[in-house]
C-alpha cells in the first residue's frame, strides 16, 4: 500500500503527462479544495518558482480528506471506480490481480485497502490516478462534463447544499428510518444503473425517484453521463466489472482504453465536486476560506431532510453510487437460509476475508509484498448502533425439521442473545479504534502539508545553505513531501558528471539506433550464437525487465505510459556507461525516479546514483567490494543486534543472502513503495550507510520473529518481505539503530574493513562466506 | 517448527535471465502461475516438504538470478547442493545455447555428482519454440542429465521435475553412489547451514539408516 510518498511520486509528474488536459484537472482540485475548505493560510502564501504545482499540491490535502472520510463514512462501500481510479500509481502494492475473485464485498475491501494509513494516502490515491499516467489520456471530455456538470447544478437553480458525504450519511439515515435497507436502495438503483450504461434510459423517471422530480439537472446529467459508453458501462453501476476493467485498461492498451477508465474517474469527481461545491456554498461564508472541518461529522447534522427535499443530482448519484453495494450485500445475506453471523459485520469479516484471498492471490503472483490495511478506515456510525447485531438473525428451523424443544429454543435465544453482544461490544471497540486511527491520519496529513509549505517556501529557495542544517535534516527524516520529494532527490544527488538534458537526447537517440539496428539483424542473429553478452547489450534484457517492474502497477509494462520512459532511460544509459551496461535492479531504480522526476531530470539523478561508489561497486558486481560492504554491514550488525547476529551466524546465514536484493533495487522492489521512497529521502540525506542501516532496521524489527527461525526461513522471510511492514515501525526501528562502532563512523570502518581485507588477501583469497 | 522430514535437499534453479526460474519455482510451491513476476535478483528461496518414495524430503530451493552479470554472485550459492534445475526457455534457443556454462558451474562448484534435470521450460509455447523436444533431450542424454519441458504456466511436468531430481538422488544415497554423512563431497545430507546439523548428532545419525529400502 502505498502512502503519501508514492503520492507525491505522482504529484511531481503532473505537469509533464504528455496529451493532458493536466493544468485543468490541477485547476479543478484546486477548486474543489478551496470549495472544501483546504489549509486555509498556506494555500494563499505559496505562489512562486513551480507553483502551478505545488500549489495544488499544497491544497492537496483537503479534498483527499474528504474525500477519504467519505469513503469512510460509506462503510466501505466504496463507488468502485472512485475508489479504484485515483489509485493506481499511489497503490502500486495492490493491484488487485485481473483474475482474482471479486466477490460483492471484494470492491470496497479494494477500496478499504487502498485507504492505506499513510498519511496522505488520500491524495497519494488522487496523484497516483494521474500519475498513472491516466491523466494523460484524459480526454477533455472529462473537464467538460465536470464543467457541465456544474452548470447544469446551477442552471437547476436548486439549492445545492450537501457533500456527496453527507448525502451519502443522510441517505444511511434515510434507510434506517425507513426500517428496510434495501426498499429504499432499490428503486434508485437500476435507473441510475442504466442512466449510466445508456443515455437513452437517462429520462427514465428514476430522477424523480431520488426526489428531485426530473429536475433537468438529473436529465442532463443522465445523458451527460452517459455519454463516454464505456466510461458509463463499468461506472458506478457495477461492483466488480469497473476495477477490473480499469485494471486491465491501465495494464493494457494504452490511449484508447485508458480514456474509458479516466471517465469513470471523473465521474465520480464530478459527483463528488459538485455536491461539493453546493455544500461550500451552503455552509460557508460567502467569500471566507471554507472550513476544514472534518465533513464526517458534518454528515449527520441534520442535512437529511434537506438532502431529500433538494433531490438534486448530487443526491441522485450518491444514492446510485452506494445504496447499491449496500443492496448487494444484504440480499446476499438475506438469501441464505438458517442462521446468518453477522450478516452485516461481514462487511467487514467478509471484507477481511476477500482481501485476504486478493492478497494471497496477489502475493501468490508477485511474490511481493502488499501491505494489507493494517486497519480499514471504514467508518460507521457505529456508536449509534453497531450493525452486526442487525443482521444476525435467530430463525426457527425449517419447517420441514422438528421444531426445536422448548430448552433447546431457550439456548438457541440465549446464544443469539450473546453473541448479539459480543458483536456489539468488538463493533464498538473496533469504531473506537478506528476513529483513533482516523484521526492520527489527519494529522499526519496536516504535518505533511505543513512541511510540504516550509520545504518549498524556505528550503527549496535556500538549498545551498540550508540543506545541511539540523532544523532541515529534522524535518527530512520525517519524510519528503511528494510534491518536492524529486527536486530534494536530485538536488541531493547532485550532478557531479554534469549530465545534460541535450546529452541525455544524444545517448537516447544512440540508444534508439542500437536498438533499430539490433531488431533489423536479430532475425538473423537470434538462430544462432548470439552469446548472452550480445544479449544484454542488445536490449533485450531490458526490455525483458521493464516488463517485470513493478508488474503490479501496470504502468511500466507494454502499453502502460511509462513503458518507453523507462526503456529510454535505461537504454540510453547503456549507451553512457557501456562499462556498466545494464544490470537487473537498475529498472527498478530508474523507475521509482520516474514517478518522481522528468525524463531527463529522471536520467541524471539515475546515472549521478549509479556512479556512487556503493552503487558502482554493486552494479559492476565487483564482488570484493560488495564483501567489504557485507563486511562493514556485520560489524554494526553485531554492534547492534548481536542477539540475532550469532543466530545468523549459527546457520551461515550471510547477509549476501537479503542485502543484494536491498541494495541493489535501494529496497524498491522488497519494501512497499511508499516505504522505499522514504527510505530513498534519507538515502539522499545520509547517503550509502543509511541502505545498510535500513536493512538493520529490517532485521530489528523483525528480530524476535527471525530469532525463532531456521536457515531458509530467515532466507524465505527476508527475501521476501511481509507486506504490513508499516513506515512508523520501521522508521523507528531504524532510528534506534547507532551506525557508530564504539567511536568509528560508518566511514572510518568501511576504510579498516577495505584495510583488512587488503592485508587478508595477501594471506588467502576472500570468498563469500556462505 | 515442527516440520519433520528424513531428508533435506539443497536444490538449486539455474538458468538464463527469463527463462521462469521463479515461477517454476512458485508453481512448485504455491501450485499457481506466478503473473506479477520480478526478475530476482541475487538469490530467493523457497522450501517444500515431498513425499518420495516413503520418504519425507524438505527440499531448500535456491532460486538464482539469471542475469550472467551475477552469476560472480550466484556461484557462491551453489555449494553443498544436492539437486539442480538447469533451466532454459523452449522458445529463447539463446538460453539453450548458454546451458553447457550454467552445467559446468554446477558441476565445478556444487558437485561433480550432482543431480541435475535439464528443464525446457514454457512448454505451453510451443508455437513459439526454438528449440525441438529431441535436441535438447540429445543434449541431456549426452550430458547425462535428466530432461523435461515444463510448463510453469500451466503447471505440467513442474513437479515432476523437482519429485523425480529428489527421488534419484534418494535413489543414489541407497545405492551408497552418495553418502549423506560426508561433508565435502558436494553432496550433502542436507546442506550444511540447515537445522538438521544444529540438531544432536544422533538425528543426523538416523536419517541414513531409513534407507535401506
Amino acid at each position: 500500500m502505498v502512502g503519501p510518498e508514492d503520492a507525491g511520486a505522482c504529484s511531481g509528474r503532473n505537469p509533464k503527462l504528455p496529451p493532458v488536459p493536466a493544468p485543468e484537472h490541477a485547476g479543478l482540485d484546486g477548486k474543489m479544495i478551496r470549495a472544501t475548505g483546504g489549509f486555509g493560510g498556506g494555500v494563499g502564501s505559496v505562489e512562486p518558482p513551480e507553483e502551478e504545482e505545488e500549489e495544488e499540491e499544497e491544497e492537496m490535502p483537503p479534498p483527499q480528506e474528504l474525500l477519504r472520510r467519505y469513503l469512510a463514512a460509506d462503510g466501505g462501500q466504496l463507488e468502485p471506480g472512485l475508489c479504484y481510479c485515483p489509485l493506481p500509481a499511489g497503490q502500486p502494492r495492490f493491484q488487485p490481480p485481473l483474475a482474482a475473485p471479486r466477490s460483492d464485498a471484494s470492491p470496497p475491501d479494494a477500496g478499504s485497502r487502498h485507504r492505506g494509513e499513510e498519511a496522505a494516502d488520500a491524495r497519494a490515491a488522487r496523484h497516483g490516478g494521474m500519475t498513472n499516467g491516466d491523466s494523460g489520456f484524459l480526454p477533455g471530455q472529462d473537464c467538460r462534463d465536470l464543467e457541465e456538470a456544474r452548470r447544469l447544478a446551477r442552471a437547476g437553480g436548486r439549492e445545492p447544499r450537501h457533500h456527496r458525504l453527507r448525502l451519502e450519511e443522510s441517505a444511511d439515515e434515510d434507510a434506517d428510518g425507513a426500517g428496510s435497507p434495501s426498499d429504499w436502495a432499490a428503486p434508485l438503483e437500476d435507473p441510475l444503473r442504466s442512466c449510466c450504461l445508456a443515455a437513452a434510459d437517462a429520462d427514465e423517471p428514476e430522477g424523480e425517484g431520488s426526489g428531485s422530480g426530473g429536475s433537468p439537472a438529473s436529465d442532463g446529467r443522465g445523458s451527460e453521463f452517459s455519454e463516454p459508453p464505456g466510461a458509463g458501462a463499468r461506472g458506478p453501476a457495477e461492483g466488480a466489472s469497473p476495477v477490473t476493467s480499469a485494471e486491465r485498461t491501465s495494464g493494457g492498451e494504452g490511449a484508447k482504453q485508458q480514456l474509458g477508465f479516466s471517465d469513470v474517474h471523473s465521474n465520480s469527481r464530478n459527483t463528488f465536486e459538485v455536491s461539493h461545491r453546493k455544500s461550500a456554498r451552503d455552509h460557508l461564508p460567502p467569500a471566507g476560506p471554507p472550513v476544514p472541518s472534518p465533513a464526517a461529522e458534518q454528515g449527520p447534522a441534520g442535512t437529511s431532510a434537506r438532502a431529500r427535499r433538494s433531490g438534486g443530482f448530487a443526491d441522485f448519484f450518491a444514492r446510485n453510487l452506494f445504496p447499491k453495494r449496500t443492496k448487494e450485500l444484504k440480499s446476499v445475506v438475506h438469501s441464505a437460509p438458517g442462521w446468518k453471523l453477522f450478516g452485516k459485520v461481514p462487511p467487514r469479516e467478509n471484507l477481511q476475508k476477500t482481501s485476504k484471498i486478493i492478497q494471497q492471490e496477489y502475493e501468490a503472483r508477485t511474490g511481493r509484498a502488499c501491505k494489507p490495511p493494517p486497519q480499514s478506515s471504514r467508518r460507521k456510525n457505529f456508536e449509534f448502533e453497531p450493525l452486526s447485531t442487525t443482521a444476525l438473525i435467530l430463525e426457527d428451523r425449517p419447517s420441514n425439521l422438528p421444531a426445536k424443544s422448548v430448552e433447546e429454543a431457550l439456548r438457541h435465544r440465549q446464544e443469539y442473545d450473546e453473541m448479539v453482544a459480543e458483536a456489539k461490544k468488538r463493533e464498538i471497540k473496533e469504531a473506537h479504534k478506528r476513529k483513533k486511527i482516523m484521526k492520527e491520519r489527519f494529522k499526519q496529513e496536516e504535518n505533511i502539508a505543513s512541511a510540504m509549505v516550509i520545504w518549498i517556501n524556505e528550503i527549496l529557495p535556500n538549498w545551498e545553505v540550508m540543506h545541511s542544517t539540523r532544523r532541515v535534516r529534522e524535518l527530512w527524516w520525517q519524510g519528503l513531501p511528494p510534491s518536492v520529494r524529486g527536486k530534494v532527490w536530485s538536488l541531493a544527488v547532485g550532478n557531479e558528471l554534469n549530465i545534460t538534458p541535450e546529452l541525455y537526447e544524444i545517448f537516447l537517440s544512440r540508444a534508439k539506433e542500437r536498438w533499430k539496428s539490433f531488431s533489423e539483424t536479430s532475425s538473423e542473429n537470434d538462430i544462432e550464437g548470439v552469446s548472452v553478452a550480445d544479449r544484454e547489450a542488445s536490449l533485450e534484457l531490458i526490455k525483458l525487465d521493464i516488463s517485470r517492474t513493478f508488474p503490479s502497477l501496470y504502468i511500466f509494462q507494454k502499453g502502460g505510459p511509462y513503458h518507453d520512459v523507462l526503456h529510454s532511460i535505461l537504454g540510453a544509459y547503456t549507451c553512457y556507461r557501456p562499462d556498466v551496461g545494464y544490470v537487473q535492479g537498475m529498472s527498478f531504480i530508474a523507475a521509482v525516479l520516474i514517478l518522481n522526476l522528468e525524463e531527463a531530470d529522471a536520467f541524471i539523478a539515475f546515472a549521478n546514483l549509479l556512479n556512487k561508489p556503493c552503487q558502482l561497486a554493486f552494479f559492476r558486481v565487483d564482488h570484493s567490494m560488495m564483501l567489504k560492504y557485507f563486511a562493514t554491514f556485520e560489524v554494526f550488525f553485531e554492534e547492534n543486534l548481536s542477539k540475532l547476529f550469532l543466530h545468523f551466524k549459527s546457520y551461515s546465514l550471510t547477509p549476501d543472502i537479503y542485502l543484494i536484493d536491498w541494495i541493489f533495487t535501494l529496497y524498491s522492489k522488497s519494501l512497499p513503495l511508499d516505504l522505499a521512497c522514504r527510505v530513498w529521502d534519507v538515502f539522499c540525506r545520509d547517503g550509502e550507510e543509511f541502505l545498510f542501516r535500513t536493512g538493520l532496521g529490517i532485521l530489528r524489527l523483525y528480530e524476535d520473529i527471525l530469532l525463532q527461525m531456521d536457515f531458509i526461513h530467515i532466507a524465505q522471510f527476508l527475501t521476501k518481505l511481509p507486506e504490513d511492514i508499516t513506515s512508523e515501525k520501521l522508521f523507528s526501528c531504524i532510528a534506534a539503530i547507532q551506525m557508530q562502532n564504539s567511536t568509528k563512523k560508518w566511514t572510518q570502518v568501511f576504510a579498516s574493513v577495505m584495510k583488512d581485507i587488503k592485508e587478508g588477501e595477501k594471506n588467502n583469497s576472500p570468498a563469500l562466506k556462505s | 517448527m515442527a516440520e519433520t522430514y528424513d531428508f533435506l535437499f539443497k536444490f538449486l534453479v539455474i538458468g538464463s535471465a527469463g527463462t521462469g526460474k521463479s515461477c517454476l519455482l512458485h508453481q512448485f510451491i504455491e501450485n499457481k502461475f506466478k503473473q506479477d513476476s520480478n526478475h530476482t535478483i541475487g538469490v530467493e528461496f523457497g522450501s517444500r516438504v515431498v513425499n518420495v518414495g516413503g520418504k519425507t524430503v524438505k527440499l531448500q530451493i535456491w532460486d538464482t538470478a539469471g542475469q550472467e552479470r551475477f552469476r560472480s554472485v550466484t556461484r557462491s550459492y551453489y555449494r553443498g547442493a544436492a539437486g539442480a534445475l538447469l533451466v532454459y526457455d523452449i522458445t529463447s534457443r539463446e538460453t539453450y545455447n548458454s546451458l553447457a556454462a550454467w552445467l559446468t558451474d554446477a558441476r565445478t562448484l556444487a558437485s561433480p555428482n550432482i543431480v541435475v534435470i535439464l528443464c525446457g521450460n514454457k512448454k505451453d509455447l510451443d508455437p513459439e519454440r526454438e528449440v525441438t523436444f529431441l535436441e535438447a533431450s540429445r543434449f541431456a542424454q549426452e550430458n547425462e542429465l535428466m530432461f523435461l519441458e515444463t510448463s510453469a504456466l500451466t503447471g505440467e511436468n513442474v513437479e515432476e521435475a523437482f519429485l523425480k531430481c529428489a527421488r534419484t538422488i534418494l535413489n543414489k544415497i541407497d545405492s551408497g553412489e552418495l553418502d549423506p554423512e560426508r561433508m565435502g563431497s558436494g553432496i550433502q545430507y542436507g546442506d550444511a547451514s540447515l537445522r538438521q546439523l544444529r540438531q544432536p548428532r544422533s538425528a543426523q545419525a538416523v536419517a541414513p539408516q531409513p534407507c535401506g529400502c
